[in-house]
């Protein structure tokens, strides 16, 4: 009996491994989600919509630029409303170069002023949403240099079977930069893009959760348009809504500068 | 400007213009409460409605207009506590009574063609990097009713201006602007009248007759001639890498008026004033920079012809002329999540100077800002301090902001003079208020 129990261990566990070879590893996971088409540039609406532990909700509504220039990427948002922040505006020049610190410009019309802001604070939450800079910056791609990736297994979200991809900070520094002990991501195996994240503070707490939803061809590309993220520790929720997407209408070299910063849309 | 064309144009920003293709209309209305934080009492309470508007047309082109109509009822911060006669007639803001004031704030037409983009119209023009202390933030004179409490955005005076901008792509290994400015509005800095709540006192800005002798002040001798005493500006800025710079020259009327000073001799002396502006040219620059947590920020500014007030026996009408070399150095670090750190250290200084000159040679003031945010933003906590290390005075300024829906925020906040009453800052040490305010867009 022991025996037959010992043989047919030795099999089950050969079968995991067997399924577990046959998954893709972490980095060729990252590489796949990386190698998406995201289009040479694009122009987008976005509504965000922030709620409390109390329920009182507020809502941004921006028009959004990204174009990229080679490996390079520059990205710009305006406010749209409500009143009290309209014609804020958010430039970012982002570098694939790893040495170099990305460039960031931020426009408040009360200063009337584009203002120099540094970029390492990629771990702070980006202007009240429950993403950081650094979410916003990546959008759909993974950070490369900044976690240690492995694949964990397989799991489903709203139907879609995924690969579920766990990242860990390279080091503690990072850790501290991006505000993450860890991430595991829920990667979609057809289209390689991300259905569900789940976030974990530099002390292995839960932190947050963020759902990629409503994802759907447009022009030809893959696209979300509704993501959902909860704050485990505040409970604040954010809630992004994508629409008007265009990657096919040509977008001016204009749009990513200081300048344009300044006249706003 | 007439009332009858104020109000037109109030009127007309309020329903958009058949012509236009889309059109934006925003109103904000704001409450102001100060209360005395030593004796109690109301400081000031004043309401402003800012209707904007802005219209895009098909051609790419947006017309912008703003006002403003200010309600303030407590005597020494009324419209009429204001000299006017700074202001030219085309800015000049009209009193719709003793306690309330309709101000064309901005009015420009905006296009981009090409290579250009060219506002015209009244507008606001801001040079410069530098937070709260102004060095090449002079293109566009400033209102001192409050002192240099009211923000920028209100208080700077938008001059009817003609200002183009050349883009300079790739050119010295970045992006450049050029920019040009013509300035044919004469408006210079609106200063309280003696006995406003904010008044100058200070002997660094205004003249101290002698015991007995009384004071006469005469109407400013402005420039009038709308081509030959117009501003000039010039600004190349640009992004070379990793660094924000700019070169600065504006030709103009100096804001700050000349105090001549006349004693006049009869059963009563007096010291008679006569205000007059003269042309100085501003030659400057400024930078900033990203390095990690850390951003670096400066900008200078030399002014060929500035005049100070001088109390040397026989000194020509109480006057002495120098240059004047100003800059501010300035450091932000955000190495800590929701935090805002700022600090800058302010100097000017003469180049000709003598003892009698009322202000120092090298001037020096710091600044230092501390902000954190908290719950997703909607709670802002901050803390300024200015102090004029020459002086030992200064102002402290904290300050506690809450988002209470997407268009209606309150504040709450304090201003705390304190130092010397000569020093520039100690000279309104009878002026510390707790503010409540409270804003709402729509």
């Amino acid at each position: 009996m022991t025996k037959t129990v010992l043989i047919l261990s030795s099999m089950l566990l050969t079968s995991l491994g067997t399924a577990a070879a046959n998954l893709p590893d972490g980095d060729e996971i990252a590489r796949r989600i990386n190698a998406r088409d995201e289009g040479l540039s694009v122009v987008r609406d976005l509504t965000m919509r922030m709620t409390d532990r109390r329920g009182k909700s507020r809502t941004r509504e921006t028009r959004g630029f990204r174009k990229y220039y080679g490996e390079d990427k520059r990205t710009v948002i305006f406010y749209l409303s409500p009143k009290n922040v309209k014609d804020t505006a958010f430039l970012t020049w982002d570098y694939a170069d790893p040495e170099r610190d990305d460039d960031q410009w931020l426009y408040l019309p009360a200063m009337r002023k584009v203002r120099r802001i540094s970029a390492s604070d990629r771990g702070d939450y980006f202007l009240g949403t429950d993403l950081t800079y650094e979410d916003i910056k990546l959008e759909t791609r993974v950070s490369i240099r900044d976690y240690h990736r492995k694949t964990k297994g397989e799991d489903e979200v709203d139907g879609h079977p995924c690969y579920l991809l766990e990242s860990t900070p390279v080091d503690a520094k990072t850790a501290r930069e991006l505000g993450y002990g860890k991430v595991e991501q829920c990667v979609d195996k057809e289209i390689w893009m991300t259905r569900r994240a789940r976030f974990w503070d530099t002390k292995g707490k839960p932190l947050k959760t963020a759902y990629f939803r409503d994802i759907r061809k447009v022009q030809g590309i893959w696209t979300q348009h509704r993501i959902e993220v909860e704050n485990h520790k505040t409970g604040h929720k954010t809630l992004f809504l994508f629409s008007h997407v265009d990657y096919q209408t040509p977008v001016s070299d204009k749009w990513f500068t200081r300048d344009a910063l300044r006249r706003g849309l | 400007m007439t009332p009858a064309f104020s109000c037109l144009l109030l009127c007309g920003l309020l329903s958009a213009p058949a012509l236009a293709d889309e059109a934006d209309i925003s109103n904000f209305l704001n409450g102001h409460w100060g209360i005395g934080s030593d004796q109690g009492g109301t400081r000031f309470f004043e309401l402003t409605w800012q209707p904007e508007a802005r219209w895009r047309f098909d051609n790419g082109g947006r017309l912008t207009g703003i006002t403003r109509l200010r309600w303030q009822t407590v005597a020494g911060m009324r419209p009429t506590d204001m000299e006017r006669d700074s202001y030219s007639t085309a800015s000049r803001p009209i009193l719709t009574s003793d306690t309330s004031e309709l101000e064309l704030r901005e009015l420009y037409y905006e296009r981009g063609m090409g290579d250009w983009y060219l506002t015209l119209g009244k507008q606001q023009v801001v040079w410069g990097k530098t937070d709260g202390l102004k060095v090449l933030d002079v293109v566009d004179p400033q209102s001192f009713r409050e002192f240099i409490l009211e923000d920028f955005d209100q208080s700077r005076i938008p001059l009817w201006t003609l200002n183009a901008e050349y883009a300079i792509p790739d050119w010295m290994g970045g992006d450049w602007t050029l920019q040009l400015l013509w300035i044919p509005d004469q408006s210079y800095h609106a200063l309280p009248k003696p006995g406003a709540t904010f008044a100058f006192h200070s002997p660094r800005l205004v003249p101290r007759p002698p015991p007995g002798v009384g004071v006469r002040l005469n109407a400013p001798k402005r420039p009038d001639r709308l081509i030959r005493d117009s501003d000039i500006g010039l600004r190349l800025s640009g992004f070379v890498a990793g660094w924000d710079l700019s070169l600065n020259y504006l030709y103009q009327y100096d804001n700050r008026p000349a105090l001549y000073q006349r004693p006049v001799s009869g059963p009563l002396p007096i010291l008679e004033i006569t205000p007059k502006y003269h042309r100085t040219h501003v030659i400057g620059g400024s930078f900033s920079r990203a390095f990690g947590d850390w951003v670096i920020r400066g900008e200078m500014g030399y002014f060929s012809n500035h005049y100070f007030l001088d109390s040397t026996p026989g000194a020509d009408q109480g006057l002495a002329q120098s240059a004047e070399l100003s800059y501010v150095l300035g450091m932000d670090w955000s190495g800590l999540a929701n935090t805002f750190i700022s600090a800058q250290l302010f100097q000017s200084w003469l180049p000709h100077y003598h003892a009698g000159i009322t202000r120092p040679r090298l001037d020096t003031s710091l600044t230092l800002l501390l902000r954190r945010a908290f719950w997703n933003d909607t709670l802002t906590a901050e803390l300024l301090w200015i102090a004029n290390t020459r002086d030992g005075d200064g102002l402290l300024r904290p300050k506690l902001r809450y988002e209470w829906r997407d268009n209606l925020e309150t504040w709450i906040g304090m201003d705390l003079f304190y130092g010397d009453r000569s020093g520039l800052y100690g000279q309104f040490d009878d002026n510390d208020r707790v503010t409540i305010n409270v804003r709402y867009g729509f």
